[in-house]
C-alpha cells in the first residue's frame, strides 16, 4: 500500500514537471514542436521600469562667483580665472607676498596659518625675496570616525565618492571641516597635494611637519637639492617624519623646470594614497614674486615673470588613480596598528586595480567646475603635466596639436620639439605643453569645446562608468556661459551630477532618450493563462515533492524503530 | 613694492588682536569670554584653572591612538571663569576647541585655542548656568579621532560622549581577532562549557 504511494506520488512529479516544462517553452520538450503547431503567439515584452529619481546637484556649485575677476591685492596682479569656484584671490595673494608679509584683513580671508610661507631678504637686490621657509602638513581625507559611519573630513572627487586619501596641503589654522555640522574638508584640505613653486636660486626651507599618524618624508624628486638629510629616502638620507615631528628640507634649486614631490615611506602605498604633487623651479627673473602654492592645481593666476614671457596662461594638471581596495582601508578601521598591517603587508599592489581617475583631484563632472582650460583665439598656454598614477599616460587634445616643450623640467631643444595629439607621459615624469590656439588646421582645428583625457579607455571611467575619469575641457572662451560651464551642443550633462549615475542605476542615454528606447526593463508579469496555469502545476509539484519528503521521514522514523525493537530484545 | 613689503613684514608681529581674537605667528585664542554672564548666572562664581597638555605623549596610555591630552574630562563648576592654560608638545599644530557653547557668548558656539607649534598660550572662557558635557577636542584632520577628545563636564553634565580615550566606547566599533594565547583559549573554552553544562543540567533536571 505504501509503496504504491510513493510510486504514484514519484509519477506525479515527472508528469508535473513534464506539464510546467510544456506551458513555460513546448520546443525545450520536442524542438520541432512548433513546426507542427505553427507560430507562438506574440506576448508582449515586459513594461520599462519607472525612470530612476535623481538628486541632481547643480552643475556649478558656485560659491564666490565675485572671485573668478581679476584681482589686484597688495600689489600683486592675479589673473581672472573662469572656474566655477576658482582660486581665493587672497590666498594667491598671501602665496604670492608670503604669509609673514600680508596685512591681517587679508590672512584672515585666507584659511592659512601665519607661518605657512614666510618670504624675506632680497639677498641679489633683484625685487623679489630669497629666503622661503614653506610649511606643509599632512592631511587624510575620507578617514574613518569611532562615532559615526560617515567619512571624516569629507571629500567627493565626483558625486558620492569618496574614496580615502592623504595629501600634503599648506599649513593652515582652525577647522579641518567647514565646522562642526558640514563634515566637508575646508577648501585648503583636498587632492591633489598642492603643487609648491619655487625661483631658482632661492634659499628654500621645506618643513613637513607630520600632522598625520602615520610617518612621512619628502622625497624631491628632480629638484636640485643635496644628499644629506634632503633625499627624503628613509633607508639612506634620514629618519621618517614620525606623527607629531617635522623635518627640515634646505634646498637651492639651480636648475629650473616642472618636477615632483613625494613621500618615499612605502612608496606604493604612500604615492598612490595621494603623498605626491607638483614642484615647479621657476626661473630667476628680476621682480619675480612667485605663487607658492596652487591649492587645487589648474589654472596659476599669478605665473612667473619667465612664464609670461612666453605664455598669456598657465596651468597645473594633475593625473591620479586610485585604487580603492587600496584607498578606502583607511575606512576599515580607526586602529593605526590595524592599518598599517593591511596597507603596508596585506595589500598586494601587484594584484591592484586602479578604479578611479583624476585630474586635479576630481573626475568628471566635476573636472567641469575647477580643470576647464579655457582659451582665446591665437593663444599660447602652459600646461605643466604630472602623470601621478602608476601606469602610462596616453593624453589627447581633441581638436589640437600641442608642442612638448619640456621632459622632466629640461627643455626640448627647439628644433627637436614634437608637436603631436596623443602624449604618452610615464609614471612620475612630467611634460610641459605650449598649447598654442592659431586655426591653421594644426595647432587647432578652430574654435570650440574641445575634450582633453586620457585615451586608455578605463581612464575616462569612474569605476567603469561613463563619462567619468579623468575628462575634462578645452574650451574657446565665446562657448563659456554665465555659470562658468561651456554652452555645448550635445547631450544634457544633468544626469551626471547625480550620485545615481555613478553607482550605475540610471541608463546611459536617459537624457537623450524621449522614446525610452534604452530604458531598464522591468519584469516578466503573471499576463496569460498559460502563465496562471503553470504556477498552478508548480505549486502542485512543490506539494508532491512535500509528500514525497514526509514519506521519506516515516520510512526512516519506522526503520529506527524496527531497529530499536531488535536491539531491545 | 619693497618699502610696502617692509611695511607689511612688520605687521603680523605685532600680534594684532580682534574683538575676541589674538592670533599671531605663535596661534590664536578665539571667542574668549571674560566679561559677558552666561543667562542664569547672577555673577561669576569663582575662578578655576586648569591645564591641558597636547601631544603624542599621551596616546601611550590608549593603544590604537596616535595624539591625546594629558587629561581627557574636565569636570568643572557652573558660572566659574575657567583660566585654561594649553600646552603644545609636539613640533606640529594642535588645538584645544570647545564645542556646543553658548552662542551667544561664543561664536559658532566654540571657544578655540590654537599653537601653531610646541610652546604655550592661555585662554578664558565662563561656565553656563545648565548641567551639560561639551566637546572639546583637537580638529587638526584626524586628530579627534586618533585620541585628541576630550568633554568637559559643567555641574553634572549631560551624559558622556562617545569615544573618549579613557571614558566611553566607540560608536562604529573597530572589530579585532581573537588572542590565541593559550591563557585567553583555555578561559573561552571553559565559558563555553559552563554554558553548555547548564543547559544540559536542566535538561536531565526536568527530565527526572
Amino acid at each position: 500500500m505504501k509503496k504504491f504511494s510513493v510510486l504514484g506520488l514519484v509519477l506525479s512529479a515527472v508528469v508535473l514537471s513534464a506539464t510546467a516544462l510544456f506551458l513555460y517553452d513546448p520546443s525545450i520538450l520536442y524542438s520541432k514542436f512548433y513546426e507542427y503547431t505553427g507560430m507562438p503567439s506574440y506576448v508582449k515584452a515586459p513594461d520599462p521600469l519607472p525612470k530612476a529619481e535623481l538628486t541632481k546637484e547643480k552643475m556649478c556649485d558656485e560659491q564666490y562667483p565675485e572671485w573668478r575677476k581679476n584681482y589686484t591685492i597688495g600689489g600683486v596682479d592675479i589673473q581672472a580665472s573662469d572656474a566655477c569656484n576658482p582660486d581665493n584671490p587672497y590666498e594667491v595673494a598671501a602665496f604670492v607676498l608670503g604669509t609673514n608679509n600680508v596685512i591681517m584683513p587679508v590672512l584672515m580671508r585666507t584659511q592659512l596659518s601665519d607661518d605657512s610661507v614666510v618670504k624675506t631678504d632680497d639677498l641679489d637686490g633683484d625685487g623679489d625675496p630669497d629666503n622661503i621657509v614653506i610649511r606643509v602638513e599632512v592631511a587624510e581625507l575620507n578617514g574613518r570616525s569611532p562615532d559615526e559611519e560617515g567619512f571624516i573630513p569629507s571629500y567627493q572627487i565626483a558625486p558620492g565618492i569618496k574614496p580615502g586619501a592623504w595629501v600634503f596641503a599648506p599649513k593652515s589654522r582652525g577647522m579641518s571641516t567647514i565646522n562642526r555640522d558640514n563634515l566637508n574638508a575646508n577648501h585648503l584640505l583636498r587632492l591633489p597635494s598642492a603643487p609648491i613653486r619655487v625661483e631658482a636660486g632661492d634659499n628654500v626651507t621645506l618643513i613637513l611637519e607630520n600632522t598625520h599618524y602615520f610617518p612621512h618624508t619628502i622625497h624631491l624628486h628632480g629638484v636640485d637639492h643635496t644628499y644629506e638629510g634632503n633625499d627624503g629616502v628613509p633607508q639612506t638620507s634620514e629618519k621618517m617624519a614620525m606623527p607629531g615631528e617635522q623635518h627640515v628640507y634646505k634646498i637651492k634649486p639651480r636648475h629650473a623646470g616642472t618636477m615632483l614631490y613625494h613621500c618615499h615611506v612605502q612608496v606604493h602605498v604612500h604615492m598612490m594614497m595621494g603623498l605626491q604633487g607638483l614642484f615647479i623651479v621657476e626661473e630667476n627673473k628680476p621682480n619675480n614674486w612667485v605663487q607658492t602654492f596652487n591649492v587645487g592645481a589648474g589654472k596659476v593666476r599669478k605665473p612667473s615673470v619667465g612664464v609670461l614671457a612666453d605664455y598669456e596662461q598657465e596651468y597645473d594638471m594633475h593625473y591620479q588613480a586610485i585604487d580603492t581596495s587600496l584607498n578606502n582601508l583607511i575606512q576599515t578601521s580607526n586602529d593605526p596598528r590595524q592599518l598599517a598591517k593591511r596597507m603596508n603587508r596585506l595589500y598586494d599592489i601587484t594584484d591592484g586595480t586602479d578604479d578611479y581617475f583624476l585630474l586635479n583631484g576630481r573626475s568628471f563632472p566635476y573636472t567641469l567646475r575647477e580643470s576647464l582650460i579655457t582659451v582665446e583665439p591665437n593663444q599660447h598656454t602652459k600646461m605643466r603635466i604630472l602623470n601621478g598614477t602608476a601606469e602610462v599616460l596616453a593624453l589627447h587634445t581633441h581638436g589640437h596639436k600641442a608642442t612638448i616643450t619640456s621632459y622632466d623640467g629640461v627643455d626640448v631643444n627647439p628644433v627637436a620639439q614634437i608637436t603631436r595629439d596623443v602624449y604618452s607621459v610615464s609614471p612620475a615624469q612630467r611634460i610641459d605643453l605650449d598649447l598654442f590656439t592659431q586655426n591653421d588646421g594644426l595647432h587647432s582645428y578652430g574654435e570650440g569645446v574641445w575634450l582633453m583625457h586620457d585615451h586608455a579607455e578605463r581612464a575616462i571611467t569612474s569605476d567603469g562608468i561613463a563619462p567619468g575619469g579623468n575628462v575634462s575641457q578645452i574650451v574657446y572662451r565665446k562657448y563659456l556661459n554665465k555659470n562658468a560651464m561651456a554652452s555645448t551642443m550635445g547631450e544634457d550633462l544633468s544626469a551626471y551630477f547625480t550620485p545615481e549615475y555613478y553607482r550605475g542605476e540610471v541608463p546611459s542615454w536617459t537624457n537623450a532618450d524621449a522614446f525610452g528606447f534604452f530604458d531598464d526593463v522591468g519584469g516578466k508579469t503573471v499576463d496569460s493563462y498559460k502563465d496562471v496555469l503553470l504556477l498552478i502545476v508548480l505549486g502542485m509539484l512543490l506539494g508532491v515533492l512535500f509528500l514525497l519528503l514526509n514519506a521519506l521521514y516515516s520510512f526512516l522514523h519506522a526503520t529506527s524503530i524496527k531497529i530499536k525493537d531488535r536491539s531491545s530484545r | 613694492m619693497r618699502n610696502v613689503f617692509l611695511i607689511l613684514l612688520v605687521l603680523p608681529f605685532a600680534n594684532v588682536s580682534h574683538a575676541t581674537m589674538r592670533m599671531g605667528e605663535w596661534g590664536m585664542v578665539m571667542n574668549e569670554n571674560v566679561k559677558e554672564l552666561p543667562q542664569g548666572c547672577t555673577n561669576i562664581a569663582g575662578v578655576k584653572e586648569i591645564t591641558i597638555k597636547a601631544g603624542r605623549e599621551y596616546a601611550k596610555e590608549f593603544p590604537g591612538t596616535i595624539f591625546g591630552y594629558s587629561q581627557h574630562e574636565f569636570v568643572l563648576p557652573k558660572c566659574t571663569q575657567i583660566n585654561v592654560k594649553f600646552i603644545n608638545e609636539d613640533n606640529i599644530r594642535h588645538q584645544f576647541m570647545i564645542h556646543g557653547l553658548p552662542t551667544y557668548l561664543h561664536p559658532q558656539g566654540m571657544f578655540h585655542m590654537e599653537l601653531y607649534a610646541k610652546g604655550e598660550t592661555q585662554g578664558s572662557f565662563i561656565t553656563p548656568a545648565a548641567d551639560a558635557t561639551y566637546l572639546a577636542h583637537c580638529d587638526v584632520a584626524q586628530h579627534m579621532e586618533k585620541g585628541m577628545k576630550a568633554q568637559v563636564v559643567v555641574g553634572d553634565g549631560s551624559g558622556d560622549l562617545p569615544s573618549v580615550p579613557g571614558i566611553s566606547g566607540q560608536l562604529n566599533k573597530d572589530s579585532y581577532g581573537i588572542d590565541m594565547s593559550a591563557g585567553n583559549i583555555s578561559l573561552s573554552l571553559v565559558l563555553l562549557l559552563l554554558g553548555l553544562s547548564s543547559c544540559l543540567f536542566f535538561f536531565i533536571w526536568r527530565k527526572k
